[in-house]
C-alpha cells in the first residue's frame, strides 16, 4: 500500500480547471491509481464529466436532510473514481465558504475517505480565495500540495497570485504547499512563455502545458472526459503525462506572488506582446527578422 | 507586552509598568461594561411595552443577553416576552450555509399567533448579517400584516449603546409618519434601557418633573401602550437628550426627518443644582411660565435641601470632604461627580468611563467632568472600558469612595474604599425604580454612600 497523496487544484472559474482535474483523475485511474474526486465548488459539476455529464447529490445535500447515510455522498464515477460534490446553497443566499468547511469536516470527521481508502485524492476548489471556507484545503495541510490551473488570460493569473498569497500565509503554520502550475488552454508560444515567466518571477515552477483541443470540448459534450471519450488521441496522452508527473512530484514551493502594481506592469508587458503575436499570426505579418 | 503580578501591563523592557487606555477599535477588552449591538437593541425593545422581540440569531444568542444585558442591568428579568420567553431562529450550520430566511419566515409566522403584542421587532445578529439574509425583504412580506420593522443589529456592530441608536434608527426609517405638532410634548432620549440601570426611576422621574411644570414627556419606556408611545415621536415639540452622547443620533435623525429640534443635557439631573438648571432651561426653550417653574423649584429646593441636613452630622463628623473615584458610563459619571463635588463638598479624584463614547464625543465628556465645578481639584479623567485595567488604575489613589460597577465591589476593601453600585453591571444590586433622578435622586445618593459608614450599631 502507497501513502495516500491528498492534493488541492485550484483555478479561476472557467479557466478549465474542472475539465483537468476529472481528466488527471480518469488518466490516474487508468494508470492503475485509486481516485477520489472532492468538488469544492457550490456550483456542483466538477465531476460531472466523469459521471456521464450528469450531477450527483452533494454533501451539503446529506447534511441539509439531517440524514447520516454517508453512502450517499460517494457516487462511482468513471473507472470506479469516487466522487464527492461538496455543493453548497443557492446562488445569492447563505454562506458557500461555511458549506465547504462543513463539508470537508464531515468527510474528515467521519472516517469517509479512510473508509474508501483512495490512493490519492483530489479537491477541485473555486479557484477566487475568496474567503476562509475557500482556504480550508490550504489552511489545515488537508492537501499536501496545491495546483493551480491558469491559462495565459491576464485576469486568471492574477487569481493565481491571489492564491500564491493565500499558501505563503499558511505556508509557516503547516499549510499545503505549491506542487506546481498547470498551464491550460495554451494557444501558442507566447501564452506558454507568459506562464512560464510569470513562474519563474513567483519562485514556482510549471508541472505541464495542456495545449487547447477541441477534443476536449466534444467529450464533454458528450459528458466524458478525454481520458474516456478519445483515449487515443495526443490530448489524452498530455492528460496521462500530466497524471505521471503529479504522481511522482514530491516538490513543495513556498510562492513569492507579486505584489498588485507590480503584477499589473508585469502583466501589461506580456498582454502588450501576446496582441501583438495574434495580429502577426492572423494577418501573416513578420513582427521581427528578415521575413523572405 | 507582558502582565506583571499585580496584572499591570509592562513595557517592552519590562521596566517599568504602564497602563494601556482601551481605546474604541482597540482589539483587547477584558470583562467590558456592556454587551454588543444586538444586546443593547434587545434590551431597548423590552423597555418598550407592548412590542415584541424575535432574534433572528444564532443558538444562544438570545440566552447570553439573559445573562448579560438583563441581569447585569441591575438584576431585572426579561419579562413577558423578555429572557427565555424571547422567540428566537436559533441559527445553526445548516442556516449558515443555506441562509436563514425560510426559519425567520416560520418563527414570524407562529409568534404573531402565539404572542400577544402591539408590535413586533425582528432583530438580527452576527450570522445573517454575515451571510446576508435578505431580512428587509421577509419582513416586507408581511407589511401589510403585521406591523413589523427591523433591526440589522449584527453583535460586531458596536456595543449596547449603539444597539440603543439601531433600534431607534430602524423606527424611524421603516414605522414612523409625520404627525402634527403637539404644544408642551417632549421626547426623552438618552437612558438606555438596562445599560443605565437606573433607567426605569430615571424615566418616570424626568416625567414626573416635566409634569410639575406643565409639560408631557415621551419616555416610551416602561409606558403601557409602549408601541404607541414610539409612533408618536414625531408629534413632540421638542427632543430632550439625557446624554453627552446616547440617543445624539437618534435625536439628529428625527430633527432631520420630522423637523423636530432638540436639547441635551449632559446626564441625567442628580440632586438640586442640576435639576433645577434642567427645568429652568427646558422651561426657557418650550416657552413655560417663569413663574411657575421658580415656584416649584423654589419648593423643591427648600424641601431637599432641607432633607439633605438630616445626613448633615454622619456627613461632616465621619467623612467630610472625602475623595472619590467613579468608574461608570459617562452619564452615571457626570451627574454623581458634579452633585459631589458642588453640593457635597467632596473632592473628585479619578473618574473611568466604561462605555467606550466615539472619539468625537469625548471632549464634550472632558469637559462635562472637568469644568463648571466649585472645587479647585479636578479629576483624573480616563476611558476605560477594560473591567481589570479599570481595577488597576484605582491602586495607590487617595479616594475613600468608589462609585462604580458590581465588578469592582469585591476590590474596594483592598482598595481601602467603600463601594456603591451604581453602573453596569450591576449583579449584586436589584434596580426596580431606584434612581438618582431629580430632587430625592441627591438624597438618595447621599442614602446610599452614608450608608456605607454609618452605624455600625
Amino acid at each position: 500500500m502507497i501513502k495516500r497523496k491528498q492534493i488541492a487544484i485550484y483555478g479561476k472559474g472557467g479557466v478549465g480547471k474542472s475539465t483537468t482535474t476529472s481528466n488527471l483523475s480518469a488518466a490516474l485511474s487508468d494508470i492503475g491509481y485509486t481516485v477520489m474526486q472532492v468538488g469544492c465548488d457550490p456550483k456542483n459539476d466538477s465531476t460531472n464529466s466523469l459521471r456521464g455529464g450528469k450531477p450527483i447529490p452533494t454533501v451539503m445535500d446529506t447534511l441539509r436532510s439531517g440524514s447520516n447515510d454517508f453512502e450517499q455522498i460517494i457516487h462511482e464515477g468513471y473507472n470506479g473514481i469516487f466522487c464527492v460534490e461538496a455543493g453548497g446553497p443557492e446562488p445569492g443566499v447563505g454562506c458557500a465558504g461555511r458549506g465547504i468547511i462543513a463539508a470537508i469536516e464531515l468527510l474528515d470527521n467521519n472516517g469517509i475517505i479512510d473508509d474508501y481508502d483512495p490512493d490519492i485524492v483530489i479537491y477541485d476548489v473555486l479557484g477566487d480565495v475568496v474567503c476562509g471556507g475557500f482556504a480550508i484545503p490550504i489552511r489545515q495541510g488537508l492537501a499536501e500540495q496545491i495546483y493551480t490551473v491558469t491559462s495565459s488570460d491576464y485576469m486568471a493569473i492574477y487569481a493565481v497570485n491571489n492564491l500564491f498569497k493565500g499558501i505563503l500565509k499558511y505556508s509557516g503554520s503547516g499549510g499545503g504547499l505549491l506542487g506546481g502550475i498547470i498551464g491550460n488552454s495554451i494557444k501558442s508560444l507566447a501564452e506558454k512563455e507568459m506562464i512560464e515567466d510569470f513562474s519563474n518571477k513567483t519562485d514556482s515552477e510549471v508541472i505541464q502545458y495542456v495545449p487547447r483541443s477541441p477534443t476536449v470540448t466534444k467529450c464533454e459534450l458528450e459528458g466524458k472526459t478525454t481520458i474516456e471519450g478519445d483515449p487515443d488521441s495526443d490530448q489524452a496522452e498530455v492528460y496521462r503525462e500530466l497524471a505521471r508527473k503529479v504522481i511522482n512530484n514530491q516538490k513543495k514551493f513556498i510562492p513569492k506572488p507579486f505584489d498588485v502594481d507590480a503584477l499589473n506592469d508585469w502583466g501589461s508587458t506580456w498582454v502588450s506582446r501576446i496582441l501583438l503575436h495574434q495580429k502577426t499570426s492572423s494577418q501573416g505579418i513578420q513582427d521581427d527578422g528578415s521575413g523572405v | 507586552m507582558s502582565f506583571n503580578d499585580n496584572g499591570g501591563v509592562k513595557n517592552k523592557n519590562n521596566q517599568k509598568e504602564e497602563f494601556t487606555s482601551h481605546e474604541l477599535g482597540k482589539e483587547h477588552v477584558e470583562a467590558p461594561k456592556y454587551s454588543c449591538a444586538l444586546g443593547g437593541a434587545y434590551g431597548t425593545a423590552l423597555g418598550v411595552y407592548g412590542l415584541v422581540p424575535l432574534l433572528h440569531a444564532g443558538l444562544g444568542c438570545g440566552l447570553g443577553q439573559l445573562f448579560g444585558q438583563l441581569y447585569a442591568g441591575g438584576q431585572n428579568a426579561g419579562g413577558p416576552v423578555g429572557g427565555t420567553s424571547t422567540a428566537t431562529t436559533g441559527l445553526v450550520e445548516e442556516h449558515v450555509i443555506f441562509g436563514g430566511e425560510d426559519k425567520l419566515r416560520k418563527l414570524i409566522n407562529a409568534s404573531s399567533e402565539v404572542y400577544e403584542g402591539d408590535g413586533f421587532v425582528v432583530i438580527s445578529g452576527c450570522i445573517p448579517a454575515l451571510i446576508g439574509d435578505d431580512v428587509d425583504a421577509v419582513i416586507r412580506e408581511y407589511k401589510n400584516d403585521i406591523p413589523l420593522f427591523h433591526i440589522n443589529a449584527p453583535g460586531f456592530n458596536g456595543n449596547s449603546y449603539e444597539g440603543y441608536e439601531l433600534f431607534f434608527e430602524a423606527l424611524i426609517d421603516q414605522i414612523l409618519t409625520p404627525l402634527p405638532t403637539q404644544k408642551g410634548v417632549v421626547n426623552i432620549l438618552g437612558v438606555v434601557p438596562y445599560q443605565h440601570i437606573f433607567w426605569k426611576g430615571e424615566l418616570l422621574t424626568i416625567k414626573k418633573l416635566l409634569e410639575s411644570i406643565g409639560l408631557k414627556a415621551n419616555i416610551i419606556f416602561t409606558e403601557a401602550d409602549g408601541f404607541n408611545k414610539l409612533k408618536e415621536l414625531p408629534q413632540a415639540e421638542y427632543n430632550i437628550v439625557l446624554s453627552t452622547w446616547n440617543g445624539h443620533r437618534t435625536a439628529q435623525k428625527l430633527e432631520e426627518k420630522f423637523g423636530i429640534p432638540y436639547i441635551t443635557f449632559p446626564s441625567v439631573p442628580l440632586g438640586p443644582k442640576q435639576t433645577s438648571h434642567f427645568l429652568k432651561t427646558v422651561a426657557q426653550k418650550l416657552d413655560v411660565p417663569g413663574e411657575k417653574v421658580d415656584k416649584f423649584i423654589k419648593e423643591e429646593e427648600r424641601r431637599s435641601y432641607r432633607f439633605i441636613e438630616y445626613s448633615g452630622d454622619a456627613l461632616l463628623i465621619a467623612r467630610p470632604h472625602s475623595y472619590f473615584a467613579v468608574v461608570a458610563d459617562s452619564n452615571t459619571a457626570i451627574a454623581i461627580n458634579k452633585f459631589l463635588v458642588n453640593e457635597m463638598g467632596y473632592l473628585p479624584d479619578i473618574i473611568q468611563l466604561t462605555d467606550n463614547p466615539p472619539e468625537e464625543y469625548r471632549e464634550e465628556i472632558i469637559k462635562a467632568l472637568t469644568e463648571g465645578l466649585t472645587s479647585t481639584i479636578k479629576p483624573e479623567v480616563v476611558f476605560e472600558p477594560d473591567a481589570h485595567l479599570a481595577r488597576e488604575k484605582l491602586r495607590d489613589r487617595p479616594f475613600q469612595f468608589l462609585f462604580a460597577s458590581s465588578l469592582e465591589a469585591n476590590s474596594a476593601p483592598e482598595l481601602g474604599a467603600l463601594h456603591v453600585t451604581v453602573a453596569f453591571p450591576s449583579f449584586n444590586r436589584i434596580v426596580l425604580t431606584d434612581s438618582y433622578a431629580g430632587y430625592d435622586g441627591g438624597l438618595r445618593l447621599i442614602e446610599d454612600y452614608i450608608s456605607t459608614f454609618a452605624g455600625p450599631l
